[in-house]
């Protein structure tokens, strides 16, 4: 699909309910009625709805802890995912999977997410596995953060990749920082990118606040997958403009990441490119914000689980 | 056709048995394959995947690279999309290599997930001390996974316990842990030719005795019904419990026999300390205590790495004469 206005309309209209989302289950927060830890999305969301956004419905995602953005874009209801973190039956995983982790929806191919770090690399390269094995013309695509690329599984799943031309593609949501330690501290080259060479794949860096790029390299990495010309790896470079969770004091590094914010950056270019009008714009956005009211009002009437939900699911 | 006819009885090994429950799965259902380290043309370092790259070709086959952890998780994202796979850890050893993958992605997954997904695969794991491979390739760690919900525990004994077990777990749709014993390859036994399967989490009573309850799998199997036949020789009629699956647990058969005889012993190779033999012991002291004559004593490997000398490994290994000797003093 070509990078048309409508697409990035609708690219626009995904990072704006990404961050509106946000800032509404911020609220619930405070009223002390999430269950779990949260991890924010502020600054990630152009990256995360860019990428997913060249997806098709029957691709798999292996998303990541950070925000709602690649989940929203996959299709995720906005309802079960608040219901997910108010831990009852009208979440995604009926009250069991309540926070970011573990929202799940197979029939959109959302295929989970990894307590553990680095991990959901193995399995979103099995999934890849299986479509080439399959096949199908299915792309399996994994998020993670600078921090898990420093992972063991990270060496495992791009040598597997690149040796067997499978069709994944790890998306590199480089922000900086793996909690509290700087990558330059961490980690070694200063690139992660530069080392998909040595895994026989293209390694991409683009700009994660911008949508537009993302999604333009994301498709030319699915093209990439679907022809079985195997994975890539896309390194995207942003800003993380919260905490690493609700609750960081967030007290070792400058504030200087606010100047990154994705939302403000997209929308004045929807404007100046003459993509949308201030009103288009506006009437999207209300849009958004009620559809965001109707969802959290919905899985606030939830009811919360029993103990028996405790012994559910665990074998077929 | 008469029920006194009876079909000469085929005698095959116990690496056999998984080849053929391998090939005939593989046959009869397309989403099956097989991926490990070497079980490719090689066959598998034990052999125990001979002749099925032959028949189905690199896309069923596949050798990996040395990467335990894709071998585990790549098997789980394969088994969520749509395939069966059955992938091989060539050491059981090994598991503490893929740790994660088995114990929170097997395990878990579904589970964490809401029960919204399956993972309907099989990791075969050959285990035990055979040949003096050393303390890193000779173990059972088969308690380990005891704490990991949501897999199941499999350890068969005879060829036809192996062949019916592992097709029952290959068309599982839960996660399934294999252990096959390096030194029972080897084994021969009694396998039909004809399709069956055995249900997982139903014991065996490879011996119907009235005096002693030994409870056991994998190769203490062997070990146990050696010893019950020199205790016999003594007037001690021992029955033999072979459990074949640790998870789903057959408590009520563990329970059935300890209250007909009043004594149990358990016994399996590993290490006494944290052993399942543990667990045994604890159900069967909260459930059927007052049934017990005598106190429960467990026959199991010394809590020591197991040494890399092949004379001090068999030294090492529990074996028929102890376990005859804690007969001998359970039924004193």
């Amino acid at each position: 699909m070509p990078l048309t206005d409508d697409t990035k309309l609708s690219i626009y209209r995904h990072m704006y309910a990404a961050e509106r989302w946000e800032a509404t289950l911020l609220r619930l927060i405070e009223q002390g009625v999430v269950s779990g830890i949260y991890h924010a999305g502020r600054g990630h969301e152009g990256c995360e709805v860019g990428a997913v956004s060249a997806l098709n419905k029957d691709d798999y995602l292996f998303y990541d802890h950070r925000g709602v953005g690649h989940l929203l874009a996959k299709g995720a209801d906005m309802t079960g995912l608040y219901g997910d973190f108010l831990g009852n039956e009208l979440g995604s995983t009926r009250g069991l999977g309540a926070g970011i982790v573990h929202v799940c929806d197979p029939e959109l191919g959302i295929m989970g997410q990894s307590g553990t770090l680095g991990r959901g690399q193995l399995l979103a390269t099995g999934a890849a596995l299986s479509a080439k094995l399959r096949g199908t013309t299915q792309v399996a695509m994994h998020f993670f953060g600078d921090g898990s690329s420093n992972l063991g599984t990270f060496h495992e799943s791009c040598n597997v990749a690149g040796a067997w031309k499978l069709p994944v593609i790890f998306v590199v949501q480089n922000n900086g920082w793996a909690v509290s330690v700087p990558i330059e501290y961490s980690t070694a080259g200063g690139s992660i990118a530069r080392r998909a060479e040595g895994y026989a794949m293209p390694g991409v860096v683009v700009d994660g606040t911008d949508p537009f790029a993302v999604y333009e390299v994301a498709q030319t990495a699915v093209a990439r997958a679907r022809r079985g010309e195997g994975p890539t790896l896309i390194e995207a470079k942003l800003a993380r403009m919260r905490g690493h969770f609700e609750g960081d004091p967030d007290n070792y590094r400058s504030k200087d990441h606010q100047a990154h914010d994705p939302l403000v950056k997209t929308r004045r270019r929807l404007l100046d490119e003459n993509v949308a009008s201030e009103a288009r714009l506006t009437e999207l956005e209300n849009a958004v914000k009620e559809q965001i009211q109707a969802a959290v009002e919905r899985a606030r009437r939830g009811r919360m689980p029993e103990r028996s939900r405790i012994f559910e699911g665990l074998y077929v | 056709m008469s029920d006194l006819i009876v079909a000469p009885a085929r005698t095959i090994t116990i690496g056999a048995a998984i080849r053929e429950a391998l090939a005939e799965e593989m046959r009869r259902d397309e989403r099956v394959f097989v991926m490990g380290e070497d079980v490719g043309k090689f066959g598998g370092v034990f052999g125990a995947t001979r002749g099925l790259f032959e028949e189905f070709g690199p896309k069923r086959v596949i050798d990996t690279p040395i990467s335990e952890m894709f071998i585990v998780g790549g098997g789980v994202g394969a088994a969520l999309t749509g395939l069966r796979p059955v992938v091989e850890l060539q050491f059981a050893d090994f598991l503490m290599n893929a740790a994660d993958e088995i114990m929170a992605k097997m395990g878990k997954w579904r589970y964490m997930h809401g029960g919204r997904l399956t993972v309907p695969m099989v990791l075969r794991m050959p285990a035990g001390a055979m040949g003096g491979v050393g303390a890193e390739h000779s173990q059972c760690p088969e308690a380990l996974l005891l704490q990991a919900p949501g897999v199941y525990i499999v350890i068969p004994s005879t060829p036809y316990d192996a062949k019916g077990l592992l097709k029952s777990s290959i068309r599982d749709d839960n996660p399934v842990c294999f252990f096959e014993h390096k030194g029972m390859y080897q084994v021969s036994g009694e396998v039909p030719e004809e399709d069956y399967t055995i249900p997982l989490g139903v014991a065996d009573l490879k011996r119907v005795g009235g005096d002693v309850s030994v409870i056991c799998w994998g190769r203490m199997v062997q070990v146990a019904l050696k010893a019950a036949a020199e205790a016999a020789k003594q007037g001690i009629d021992v029955e033999v419990l072979d459990l074949r699956c640790l998870r789903p647990l057959d408590v009520e058969a563990i329970l059935r026999s300890v209250r007909k005889t009043g004594r149990l012993i358990v016994c399996h190779e590993a290490s006494k300390t944290g052993g399942a033999g543990a667990e045994i012991a604890a159900i069967v002291a909260e459930e059927a205590l007052d049934a017990l004559a005598a106190p429960i004593r467990r026959v199991c490997g010394p809590d020591v790495p197991i040494p890399q000398s092949q004379h001090l490994e068999r030294l090492w290994l529990p074996g028929s004469k102890d376990l005859l000797a804690a007969i001998q003093a359970i039924v004193k």
